[in-house]
């Protein structure tokens, strides 16, 4: 019995500690001053409509459509999906602490959908983070950013100085990971959306002009 | 500036106004138009054309611009196919919608678009005078017979407040296509070296 006892406490402890496990970046921890902020070189020129060809896979369904983001202010960003005919889905304005719902179409209008875009384009257009960490690897600068219950890791890279990912995480563990692809670092031309926890996935690939 | 040219200026500014203005049909002009057209859209049996489609949003700097292809064999093949700046058709067959995204293809049942993409059908074949479904009014501009479809029905509404399509005179097809947001936002289709009535295999409706 004793023995079954301890078995039970052994399981028990190991997974503790395997739940417990803190997300942790591969890198060197670097000194940083107080203030440190970076900006966020995508999505931030007022003067530029920036679209995007979407696809948007969700639990194996797949939809198709435009992307649409422009920054109406220094804080506020202005996002519109359309389908292929240019019918509107749905139209918003997100900031870092407000999001005002202009438009969604009925199939778009619950909760647990607007929530969850909520969440992943105020981290896409979030213009600028606060470091609160610091770490460097071989090829990059990472930033570890506080917010909230959530923290966010902007993965920057050594050669061109070109924001690479960024990945939203729990105290444990990976909830969201944004991948950028940019020729010139202004623009990102290809984007990807990925989530840990639910099946969805967000590509946008922009026009080319 | 002189003032004959000022004058003429104004004389320019004040013609133009003047001519891109519409009035409505009178009745009799209304009965001969839509006879015309349901005439010669019996005789429509393929139309083949390059479109552009604009997007307007508002807080944008310019509209948002996809052209391609559009091919229509009667009653009801259509293959609408955007080649810029993406490859992107979709074809309407035995009541089914099969979609190639730039090579992955799919089939959808399409309730959600289904109305409003077969509204772009319809009014591309001039085929639009359902009046259960819309308040239509009818006006002429120097240019064009236009006709302004007001949906009656609550879950078109949603959608769309008012498709206004524009024939040119003695023309029984569609020019430019406005499909009216309820914001006001739109998208505009303008039509390209349409051609009538030629050779269409049922193979262009393959996706």
């Amino acid at each position: 019995m004793q023995k079954w006892t301890i078995r039970l406490l052994l399981i028990s402890i190991s997974f503790f500690l395997f739940s417990c496990k803190t997300y942790q970046v591969s890198g060197e921890k670097l000194e940083i001053s107080n203030s440190k902020v970076i900006l966020n070189p995508y999505f931030s020129n007022e003067n530029l409509d920036y679209v995007y060809k979407t696809h948007i896979e969700v639990y194996g369904n797949d939809l198709s459509g435009i992307f649409v983001a422009k920054k109406i202010n220094d804080s506020i960003h202005r996002v519109v999906f359309t389908t292929d005919f240019g019918n509107k889905l749905l139209d918003f304005e997100i900031s870092n602490n407000s999001f005002k719902v202009n438009y969604v179409v009925e199939d778009l209008d619950r909760k647990l959908i607007l929530n969850t875009l909520e969440k992943d384009f105020k981290l896409l257009l979030k213009q600028s983070f606060v470091v609160d960490e610091m770490f460097e690897n071989e090829e990059y600068y990472i930033y570890k950013s506080n917010a909230g219950k959530r923290f966010n890791y902007i993965y920057q890279s050594k050669t061109d100085d070109q924001f690479i990912k960024i990945i939203q995480t729990s105290k444990r563990k990976e909830k969201l990971r944004l991948n950028f692809d940019s020729k010139e670092g202004k623009i990102a031309e290809n984007i990807l959306i990925l989530h840990q926890n639910i099946k969805l996935t967000i590509s946008l690939n922009k026009f080319e002009n | 500036m002189q003032m004959k040219q000022i004058s003429s200026l104004v004389f320019l500014l004040f013609t133009t106004l003047f001519f891109a203005q519409e009035s409505k049909m009178t009745a009799a002009e209304i009965t001969k138009f839509k006879s015309t057209i349901e005439k010669e859209t019996k005789t429509i049996k393929t139309i083949k054309t390059d479109f552009i489609q604009y997007k307007h949003l508002d807080f944008l700097s310019k509209d948002i611009e996809t052209s391609g292809k559009m091919t229509f064999k009667a009653p009801n093949l259509l293959n609408w196919q955007y080649t810029k700046p993406y490859e992107y058709s979709i074809v309407f067959k035995n009541n089914k919608v099969y979609i190639n995204d730039q090579g992955k293809k799919s089939t959808v049942d399409g309730k959600m678009f289904e109305k409003i993409n077969s509204l772009i059908v319809g009014s591309v074949s001039g085929n639009m005078f359902d009046d259960k479904e819309f308040t239509i009014t009818y006006f002429k501009s120097k240019e064009f017979n236009i006709t302004k479809l007001v949906p009656k029905t609550a879950t078109i509404k949603k959608y769309i407040k008012e498709v206004e399509l524009y024939f040119p005179k003695n023309e029984s097809t569609v020019a430019q296509v406005k499909l009216i947001e309820p914001s006001n936002d739109y998208t505009k289709i303008v039509f390209k070296n349409k051609v009538i009535n030629a050779k269409v295999d049922d193979s262009a409706f393959t996706n």
